[in-house]
């Protein structure tokens, strides 16, 4: 009788504390994909991603790795959106995954509250040569003389068209030549000769990194300074910039369309003649089902001086690296290690721009990339590092806390959504250099 | 002289049992639900280092900024709840509460029936956003579509957020629907025979009896919506994208904490923008208890 209470009470009791603690465990399991890291003793690494287009040329990079190494890896995705709030959560409460991408956005709060697994001896005992990658990638993730993470690729921004609105409409392909202006006549001329719903270019106007950024930089503004410490986003030369973008506005997509659709999504139905993107992206394009519509050609340039010549500083380019990283709490940091060593090492690199998944951080191993995409001609990626800039996409320590405002109605989204209204694309930019200001005074 | 009733051996055991039984859960009330409203309320008083760490004192500017400095963005969140909830509270009780009428009858197919209206609660909220936000979808969406028109739904910063409130609306009328036959079972059949005798129509039944007799179903159905509504987030986190221009429109005071809680980092901010959420609330619930005692019809 006695057994039988206390067992009935042991039943219980589990029962109630499963329910409770079975909410706070999946939580953590679905956030930062850690499971192995907490159990210390079982080996296997956890990896997570934002990018599900790289999910599967990773996959197998690591498992190249696991070949050798024994230590099995999961890659697992979690999108942009999410990636940075899941990956704080994980942090703040200490179970972040074993390794996974770092971003310019981001590496400096990470590097300087001490989340990332330090590198630095650890490179310097195996001989790793730093000096073979992009110097302005490195750089990202080194903090106070420290190497956090190592680069793993570099990504450009190219010119994306559907040659059949092209045709329909009677206008000749994008050439390595064109001015924004030349793009503009274009667009204009296919939103005009196509029928109604149909536009000429649509502006991702959330992703600065492959629209409206290039364009600022490539006449000569920015949008935060080398040093980090102040914003040109109200120059004259940037305002000439946004005055371009709103132009190419007025041709475009409505921001509420885009909004509701995404340019991606418009693109692939045949519904946009032209977008911007990022060599990350080309996968998608590629496996899409009207895939041999579509061409890329190389990122226009803004004649600033008149010469009806491009100079390099004429055409920019964003260009960014992700970096690999590992948690500082990591069980197992001789593997962690190892695996981000091996991604990262010449045999990886060439190994990642062979399966497309992305251009390769060590300068001259990309050329692989260009030809792993069968059919679809993307040398205009590697082209512009050679016809232009390449400027290291903006970022402060905290970059989220100024981004995410800037593209609301604190921002330049009122100008993006009334294209018409010169004077407020103007003042919007004044409001915006403000909001930066203050994020950087603030500390971010 | 009043002794005081010492409790005896058995009675002390059964305490002691009970307590036992209970004690996962307060546990589980006090860690998850009684801790964190405190660290809440201490955080809102602080700004928070990055990830957690070096939290410092700061009074109440947090409250100032979103107060005043921020007036503008914080009003106009709590705003757009309140008329979420003006849209989902009122409605959401009417048609559930008619449906339940007529599904209180024994006629054929009414489980049928019931099971239907109840499906939405059981869909994930994520999936309804996305189906929604395709039905509502300006020039590819199903609702356009079908009746030819090219309402900007939820672009339109004029109406967006009525269509929230529809998809709130349509969320909600299963659970309340259950609750509103629960509440009708209940119900003495005798009144009716009587005032079918009486020669009552049916209408006249409905407001006389019905409806005084559901008062404490009803209010408690009021009660527990209302601050349902209050803290609505998923849906405009999940239909609205963040350059919709029609955001602004419909950000309601949770999804704003998000955003500066989480996206932007800013916990300290955050809980400050959750206390005043709390604050009003409370106010709410007090007004809806001094109601009840005038309108609730009980026993």
């Amino acid at each position: 009788m006695k057994f039988k209470k206390i067992l009935s009470l042991a039943v219980a009791s589990m029962i109630a504390f499963t329910i409770t603690g079975c909410g706070t465990s999946t939580q953590s399991n679905s956030g930062a994909g850690s499971t192995n890291s907490t159990s210390g003793t079982a080996k296997s690494l956890s990896v997570d991603i934002w990018d599900s287009n790289q999910q599967a040329g990773i996959q197998k990079i690591c498992d190249k790795w696991t070949e050798t190494s024994g230590v099995p890896v999961k890659v697992e995705v979690v999108d942009w959106n999410n990636y940075w709030t899941l990956l704080e959560a994980g942090a703040s409460g200490g179970t972040l995954p074993d390794v996974f991408w770092m971003h310019s956005d981001y590496s400096r709060i990470y590097m300087e509250n001490d989340m990332l697994l330090d590198l630095t001896d650890r490179i310097s005992k195996d001989g790793v040569d730093t000096s073979m990658y992009y110097p302005d990638i490195t750089s990202i993730y080194q903090s106070n003389g420290k190497t956090y993470a190592m680069p793993k690729d570099h990504d450009t921004i190219g010119l994306l068209y559907n040659k059949k609105l092209f045709d329909e409409a009677g206008v000749e392909y994008p050439n390595s030549n064109w001015t924004y202006e030349n793009m503009y006549e274009a667009a204009k001329k296919i939103t005009e000769g196509t029928p109604d719903g149909t536009y000429g270019y649509a502006l991702n106007t959330t992703n600065d990194q492959d629209g409206w950024y290039n364009i600022v930089y490539s006449y000569g503004g920015n949008i935060v300074n080398k040093e980090k410490t102040d914003t040109a986003i109200d120059s004259a030369s940037s305002k000439k910039a946004m005055e371009m973008v709103r132009k190419l506005l007025t041709v475009a997509v409505p921001q509420a369309d885009v909004a509701e659709n995404g340019t991606d999504s418009l693109f692939k139905s045949g519904k946009v003649a032209m977008i911007t993107q990022g060599s990350w992206m080309i996968q998608s394009f590629y496996s899409a089902e009207n895939a041999a519509d579509y061409a890329w050609a190389e990122i226009p340039y803004a004649d600033v001086n008149g010469d009806g010549k491009c100079q390099a500083s004429e055409r920019s380019t964003q260009y960014n690296g992700l970096g690999w990283a590992a948690s500082a709490k990591t069980a197992d940091p001789d593997s962690a290690w190892s695996l981000i060593k091996y991604l990262s090492s010449k045999e990886g690199q060439e190994m990642q721009s062979e399966l497309g998944v992305t251009m390769s951080s060590i300068p001259g191993s990309s050329d692989a990339f260009a030809s792993s995409f069968k059919g679809m001609d993307v040398s205009a990626f590697i082209n512009v590092e050679k016809d232009g800039t390449l400027q290291a996409r903006p970022g402060t320590r905290n970059s989220g806390v100024w981004q995410a405002p800037m593209k609301q109605e604190a921002g330049f989204l009122p100008a993006w959504q009334d294209p018409s209204n010169a004077d407020l694309m103007s003042s919007c930019c004044d409001k915006v250099a403000a909001l930066i200001r203050n994020a950087i005074a603030e500390g971010n | 002289m009043k002794m005081k009733k010492k409790m005896s051996a058995a009675q002390k055991k059964e305490m002691l049992w009970g307590l036992a039984f209970v004690a996962p859960t307060i546990l589980g009330l006090i860690i998850l639900n009684f801790y964190p409203v405190i660290n809440t309320l201490y955080q809102s008083f602080c700004k928070t280092g990055d990830f957690g760490k070096g939290n410092t004192f700061v009074g109440l500017a947090n409250y100032a900024k979103a107060l005043s400095t921020n007036g503008g963005e914080t009003w106009g969140a709590l705003w757009n709840t309140v008329k979420y909830a003006l849209i989902e509270v009122p409605f959401g009780v009417a048609i559930s509460l008619i449906l339940a009428v007529l599904l209180n009858k024994k006629l054929k197919g009414t489980s049928i029936y019931r099971t239907i209206f109840f499906l939405p609660m059981v869909c994930a909220p994520a999936a309804v956003a996305m189906v929604w936000g395709w039905l509502y979808n300006q020039k590819y969406g199903l609702l356009n579509n079908l009746f030819g028109s090219n309402i900007a739904w939820i672009s339109d910063p004029k109406i967006a957020w009525i269509s929230i409130g529809i998809i709130g609306v349509w969320s909600v009328i299963g659970y309340n629907m259950v609750l509103f036959i629960s509440g009708l079972q209940e119900i003495p059949s005798d009144y009716y025979e009587a005032a079918a005798i009486d020669g009552a129509t049916g209408i006249k039944q409905f407001f006389y009896i019905t409806l005084p007799l559901l008062s404490p179903t009803t209010f408690f159905i009021v009660q527990t919506r209302m601050i349902g509504a209050l803290t609505v987030f998923d849906l405009m986190f999940m239909v609205m994208d963040t350059s919709s221009p029609a955001l602004s429109s419909v950000q309601s005071l949770v999804y704003i904490f998000y955003k500066y809680a989480f996206t932007l980092g800013n916990k300290g901010y955050g809980a400050a923008l959750v206390m005043v959420l709390v604050v009003f609330i409370m106010i709410v619930t007090v007004i809806l208890q001094k109601a009840e005692k005038k309108l609730v019809y009980h026993n």
